[in-house]
């Protein structure tokens, strides 16, 4: 499979900080990859090394098979960028912004103007587009600058906490974007801090924590690594007694009852799903529900890391008097 | 590699077509390049017998020096902090085409203002020589665009930039020959003049003005602005690696 992002032990080093140390990874032509971990792990900084917007202190990265200190210019014709705060000039229209990124890509002047119409009927501000950026909310600033990221058609999108600050709605209409966008063949580089995002949307995910990527793998996999006992969620019409019984039963460890609900930690959850239906019918229960539970990508993160998950939660403007 | 020189200009002039339409009206561009060199050439003049062909060009080239300079003091630090600059940065251009096109959107400040000044000032001063008086004003701007740049190159904030670019540029004033000739200067600070890019813009400008062409001496005018301009540039993409990097 062609690799569209290569890090080989890529590091940087602040005055009093090691933001990224040493870290590896490639991400495939077509994937859509997140990366994450809780803010000031070293998300961002990645991503601005990857971008041409910082230099690494040591390692090497290259962009569609350009290396970004060789041959930055090269690197940077392929990409798009979504920073995590607004890169557009507040004092200038929607469309003369992302005109002017259009030339600075050089999208000839034939297809500036189309492109450009496409993409603000796109992200839905092609009513607005002759009004300031600065008169723009948090939620159309953000679909602006995907716009202003896709003019040149890049074959990967680099987005840095692409939902953060945006409300239910605009964080679905920009996950519904970028999924699209992914689909039609965009490389997705996605950094987050939202479990459920990454969950939501990557093929691949690595974790960083302080600098270091703990682990790389699918959302499934990463999973499934951390699932030592399986679960069976089971209620019954009945409740009476039925706690006891259920722990006479082969392969259950252990019962919890949670309301009119029974947890169950089992070696086998297969043999143990017809030992229950087995127990039902002996003890003239009717089943009502009845599920296996697998753990959540939360749990992952939380197992992997070592990490509480409220960091997680803790947003950028909070760490900013902690930050190198 | 023609090719790729040619798109890197090109991307250059989008940056500083955009830099012009974005800070030009303002306030702090309008009061420092517009207002304060008029400000100063006024209360140096007033009730003093001053001879137009001299303090005219004193006048052009600090409409320039002040013009030039004074949209870099907001248009880099404030792109910094903002994260606009950013944009450029990740954009398929190199950095040196970057600060280019930043120095050409003062440079057209710079040139605008010194060429409405000159307008204004050819009643009380004729202009003998036109196409070099504005070949010098052309030589001036880029070097003292260039300057802006390199003095607001460590800054990230307006607030932060403008004073002490502002105390430099009053200083230079004093010790280029705007007001006072250089003769008339002890000789540590004319040692210092010689060192200074506003004392060849004066002098190219003073020499158009008065129609008495000393053609070696305003072509090392010219030059010694060239390779001010080169130096300024080049300490201004070293300054911005090591602090944006």
């Amino acid at each position: 499979m062609e690799i569209a992002i290569r890090v080989q032990d890529l590091t940087k080093r602040y005055p009093n900080v090691l933001a990224v140390d040493h870290i590896n990874f490639e991400v495939h032509k077509g994937e859509f990859f997140g990366f994450l971990g809780p803010n000031g792990a070293g998300k961002t900084t990645t991503i601005n090394i990857l971008t041409g917007v910082a230099k690494a202190t040591s390692g090497a990265a290259s962009i569609m098979g350009y290396d970004l200190s060789r041959e930055p210019v090269k690197a940077k014709e392929h990409i798009g960028v979504v920073p995590d705060t607004s890169n557009l000039y507040d004092e200038m229209t929607a469309w003369d912004n992302i005109v002017f990124c259009a030339k600075l890509h050089g999208v000839s002047k034939e297809k500036r103007e189309n492109r450009s119409n496409e993409l603000l009927e796109l992200v839905g501000l092609h009513e607005r587009r002759n009004d300031r950026v600065g008169t723009y909310s948090k939620g159309m600033k953000k679909r602006l600058m995907i716009a202003a990221a896709l003019v040149h058609e890049p074959e990967i999108l680099f987005l840095d906490e692409p939902t953060t600050g945006l409300d239910v709605q605009g964080a679905r209409e920009v996950r519904g974007l970028i999924r699209e966008l992914n689909r039609k063949g965009t490389t997705v580089f996605l950094t987050t801090h939202y479990l459920e995002e990454a969950d939501l949307c990557c093929q691949r995910i690595a974790i960083i924590a302080k600098g270091k990527i703990i682990t790389e793998d699918t959302p499934e996999k990463l999973k499934l690594s951390i699932q030592a006992e399986q679960v069976i969620e089971v209620s019954f019409d009945r409740t009476m007694d039925v706690a006891d019984k259920l722990k006479r039963l082969s392969n259950v460890t252990n019962v919890v009852t949670l309301g009119d609900k029974f947890r169950l930690s089992v070696a086998d959850s297969s043999e143990t799903l017809a030992s229950i239906f087995d127990f039902a019918k002996v003890h003239s229960l009717k089943v009502v529900s009845i599920n296996t539970l697998k753990p959540t990508l939360e749990d992952a993160f939380v197992k992997l890391t070592g990490l509480r998950l409220e960091v997680m939660s803790i947003e950028k403007e909070q760490m900013k008097p902690n930050r190198g | 590699m023609v090719k790729a020189w040619i798109e890197d200009l090109k991307r250059a002039a989008y940056i500083a077509e955009k830099d012009m339409k974005v800070y030009f009206l303002k306030g702090p561009n309008l009061i420092f390049g517009l207002i304060l060199p008029i400000s100063l050439f006024l209360s140096f003049s007033i009730g003093r017998s001053v001879d137009p062909a001299f303090a005219v060009p004193g006048l052009v080239a600090i409409a320039s020096f002040f013009g030039a300079g004074a949209i870099q003091a907001i248009a880099l630090p404030l792109e910094r902090r903002t994260g606009t600059f950013n944009l450029l940065l990740s954009a398929p251009i190199s950095l040196f085409a970057i600060v280019l096109g930043k120095a050409l959107a003062g440079f057209f400040f710079g040139a605008i203002l010194s060429v409405a000044y000159t307008i204004i000032m050819i009643p009380f001063s004729p202009l003998p020589n036109i196409p070099l008086f504005f070949l010098g004003i052309l030589f001036s701007s880029f070097t003292f665009s260039s300057f802006g740049l390199l003095l607001s190159a460590p800054f990230r904030d307006i607030p932060q930039a403008m004073p002490p670019a502002t105390v430099v540029r009053i200083v230079l004033v004093f010790i280029c020959g705007v007001f006072v000739p250089l003769t008339a200067l002890p000789l540590l600070l004319q040692v210092l003049a010689y060192a200074m890019p506003l004392t060849y813009s004066v002098d190219s400008l003073r020499q158009a003005m008065s129609g008495s062409i000393n053609t070696q001496m305003f072509l090392i005018d010219l030059g010694a602005q060239v390779l001010f301009s080169v130096f300024f540039l080049a300490v201004t993409v070293w300054a911005l690696k090591k602090t944006t990097q």
